[in-house]
Parts: C-alpha cells; structure tokens; sequence
C-alpha cells in the first residue's frame, strides 16, 4: 500500500486516484518480492545450468549472467512488469498533483518561515545535463524542469507509491536510519552543522534535524523544484531546514564548515568524475573530527554475479545511467582518492529505524552485519548500507 | 498532463508484446479501481441502511435478466475475441 504522507503539502486525492495508487504499490510489491524469487529460480534452475554446460563454469560476471538471461521469459515478464509499474506510479499521481498545484504553492507560502527554515534559489545557476535532458527515474519531466514545486511534488508522492511502505512514515527511513546509526554509534559525537547533498525534497535532511534538534541542517540539490518544495514540506513538519539550490560537486561553503556531510541514493545518480568532484568537496566543507556518510546500494565488489545483475536492472532499465559506474567503484578508493585517510574509512549496513524499537536497533547496529541480497532492496528483510570517513 | 516524450525500453522479441503488456496492465489497474468503487457503494449504502451487499448475494436473477446477461457476455466476448481467427494480411512491400 502506499504511504500516506504526513504533512501540510499533502494533496487531496480522490477515492478512484487512491485504488489506482493502492493497486500500483501492489503491484510494484509483487514485482519486487514474488516476480523476483521466480526469476531468481529460473536463473538458478534452467538459466545457469544451461550456462555452465556450455561454458563448464558458472557465470562470473553480472555482464554474463544479464546476457543469459535477456532471453528468459521470466527475465522479460519482470522486466516488462517492473518497468510499466514504475510509469504508472508516476502516471497514478501527476494527476492530482496538476489539480492541487496551486494548493500546494499557496501551502508553501503559508508555511514558509514558521519553522525557522530557509530557502535560498539560484537562477543563474546551470543544471547539469543528466539532471536537465533526462527523466530519470521514468519520471516525465525529470526533477528539474522549472522552477514550480510540481516536479518535486511528483516526486514525493510518487515515491510514497514506489516505495509501498518500505521507506519509513515520512519516506524519512533512510535519514532516521542514518543520523541514529551516528547517534547511538558515536554518543560523544555530537553535530553542530549538518549538511544533505543532492537532498531532493528533504525528505532525509528533515530526518537528521529530527535526530539532532540542536544542529543547524543544510540541505542543498540542483532542482529548484525540489528545493523549493522541500523547504515547505520541512517547515510544516516543524523542522528547521535550510534548503539551497546548489551543485554538490561545486559547494557554496567555507572550508571547515560542517561536521557531517550526508547523501542518500545520490552517488549513483552521478558521473564517476562528479563523484569524485562531490567526494572533494566535501572533505574540504568538513571540520577536522567531522565525517562524510553516504546511504547508497552497496557496491558490485561485495555481491555475487546475480544480486549484482538484479541490483543494477535500473542502470539499463530505469533511466538511471550512473547506476552501475557508481556500483563498480570501490567506495573505499573514491574516499582515499578525496583525501580521507584508508585508516578512517567505516561501513556499515543497518535495520530500518522506523519499523523496531530502539533498543532493537541500537542493539542490531552493535552485532555483526552482514551485506547481502536483501541490502539495500526493497523487500521485507530490507536493510540499508552506508559507508564514509571521519575528517582528521 | 506533464509530457513524456522518452522512447520506451521493449523486453521481447516483438514490440507488439511489450505494448500488449502496458494495456492489460493498464486495464488491470482500471478493473481494480472499478471493482474497489463498487466494493465501496455496496458499503456506503449498507451503512445508509440499504443493506446493498446482502441484496446484491441475495438476488436471484429472472429469465428475462437472465437472457440480457448472457446477451451481454456474448457481446463482451465477441469484442474480446474480435481479432482471434480471422485471417490477417501484412503490408506489402513498398505500400505506403
């Protein structure tokens, strides 16, 4: 089912609009889950045998095991299915989006400022080309086609559908699994200035100002649509945000000025040469004793040829054209390369926050983890990965 | 309605599947949309007191009703079934 969003830039929708969003996030449900275990049967029970007679070896590579199955039907049918449900989870919300846009912009307004948060644009500012000519995600439009909150309201409430329930009260799942990941980590480290790159609507930066009321959190992306509405949905939710439309790979700070700088779901989003622009600069903006955490999908070099193959579908399949060149990076390199030190590298995966007890979490953080299958993929046994350095 | 002028992926060997994918998907979220609102008037009106659903169980069609309901099937099904057994010819070469 999709999540009801829980805050003032809620758009009404009608009774037909809500069974189609319900029927999409089903659908979506059963892809992910019951469609992907038969493909992965199919793959283990005819695909690879196949494959091993006539190679005598099993596929080694993602590369290999994607060739062999592009003519499975199960392969075809998943693919086929998934990539129709996601044009539909935004087909099932632009809709209503269109109808409660001036709803939406007369909320921001209402909103603006009461929380003490603030929104700063800049128009001169260049989109980067796979923000501007591309859909990403299949989403019409893409995230920035103007400066009108629209773009990042279908975004938000198309994410409630996509995600059917997996990210959290708020889609703030991934940011409350993180910040507390620090917190309860790291008790003695306690953030003054927090900084979210490529934040879209801040649906994560809300989540570190929840976790860390005193800190002042910036929360910055290259869609003035996103930011813009952000900064709404932030302030209605009572939580003081500064959203600025600004180019991660390029940050308007001082040097030393944050000591977390945080992404979610953004790395993959990036060419390699922007990461390692973004990874830069953000060792500069960090404070000595200051670290830079990245949520992401865990990379190739820890999965086995298939979950690396099932992960990367949306590089070929999704408008998503960084997916993989990010995946096959080793995170540990793009870090050392920006200047963190090897000897301060941590990674880490973590339950979801919002789904468990407290004491729950902070003792699964504590135990032994482990990367697998299920990292990173929404399903039920749903686990985040992230990784990162501490600034000396 | 936010334009969508991307080329779409196809995943079989003739577009015409893939294409035939998106509408039974489509209709399938159609027919669930439609069968949730008649879910919900069967409701609404039994909390009005109308007691709709235990009369919708409950009703026992005439010959009549009967004759227009298999009338309405065979309508449905030739529609359904409009393109199956009939011969199909292909463009000719060169023809516009």
């Amino acid at each position: 089912m999709p999540l009801e969003l829980n805050h003032q830039l809620k758009i009404p929708v009608d009774r037909d609009a809500a069974a189609r969003q319900d029927f999409v996030s089903q659908l979506r449900g059963y892809i992910l889950n019951d469609m992907a275990v038969a493909m992965r049967k199919a793959y283990e029970h005819n695909v690879a045998p196949e494959f091993e007679r006539k190679h005598g070896r099993a596929p080694a590579t993602q590369d290999e095991v994607h060739d062999a199955m592009r003519s499975n039907t199960q392969f075809k049918f998943y693919s086929s299915v998934r990539y129709n449900a996601q044009e539909m989870v935004w087909r099932s919300v632009i809709p209503c989006v269109e109808r409660a846009l001036p709803g939406i912009e007369a909320a921001i307004e209402r909103v603006s400022g009461s929380s003490g948060g603030t929104l700063q644009l800049d128009p001169s500012m260049a989109i980067p080309q796979n923000v501007a000519d591309l859909p990403v995600h299949l989403m019409p439009g893409g995230y920035a086609p103007s400066a009108s909150p629209a773009a990042g309201a279908v975004y938000d409430n198309g994410l409630a559908v996509f995600s059917a329930g997996f990210m959290g009260k708020n889609l703030d799942d991934i940011g409350l699994s993180m910040s507390n990941y620090v917190k309860f980590r790291h008790p003695d480290f306690k953030p003054e200035r927090i900084l979210d790159c490529g934040a879209t609507v801040g649906h994560n930066a809300a989540a570190w100002a929840a976790t860390f009321p005193e800190a002042e959190v910036h929360a910055i992306d290259v869609s003035a649509s996103a930011v813009t509405y952000g900064h709404g949905r932030a302030e209605s939710l009572g939580l003081r945000v500064h959203f600025k439309q600004m180019n991660a790979t390029s940050l308007d700070y001082p040097d030393h000025s944050f000591d977390v700088v945080f992404t979610s779901m953004f790395l993959h989003e990036l060419a390699v040469r922007d990461i390692e622009k973004f990874m830069a600069e953000a060792h500069r903006v960090l404070r000595p004793g200051g670290m830079l955490i990245n949520m992401e999908l865990p990379p190739n070099q820890e999965l086995q040829p298939y979950d690396q193959f099932y992960l990367d579908w949306d590089s070929y399949y999704n408008m998503e054209p960084y997916y993989r060149t990010y995946r096959d990076q080793d995170p540990l390199a793009l870090l050392s390369q920006a200047g963190f030190s090897t000897d301060d590298y941590f990674q880490f995966v973590v339950p979801q926050y919002s789904y468990m007890n407290e004491s729950d979490f902070v003792a699964a953080i504590d135990a032994p983890q482990r990367i697998d299958g299920d990292t990173g993929r929404l399903s039920a046994s749903l686990q985040w990965f992230g990784f990162g350095a501490w600034k000396r | 309605m936010i334009e969508d002028g991307t080329r779409r992926q196809a995943f079989f060997e003739s577009d015409a599947v893939d294409q035939l994918v998106t509408m039974v998907l489509e209709l399938a979220a159609e027919q669930w949309v439609l069968r949730e609102r008649v879910y919900t008037i069967e409701k609404a009106a039994d909390s009005l007191g109308l007691n709709l659903s235990a009369a919708v169980e409950n009703h026992r069609f005439s010959d009549q009703e009967k004759t227009e309901l298999a009338g309405m099937r065979k309508a449905m099904i030739d529609n359904l079934m409009r393109s199956v057994n009939r011969e199909h010819r292909r463009p000719r070469q060169g023809a516009l």
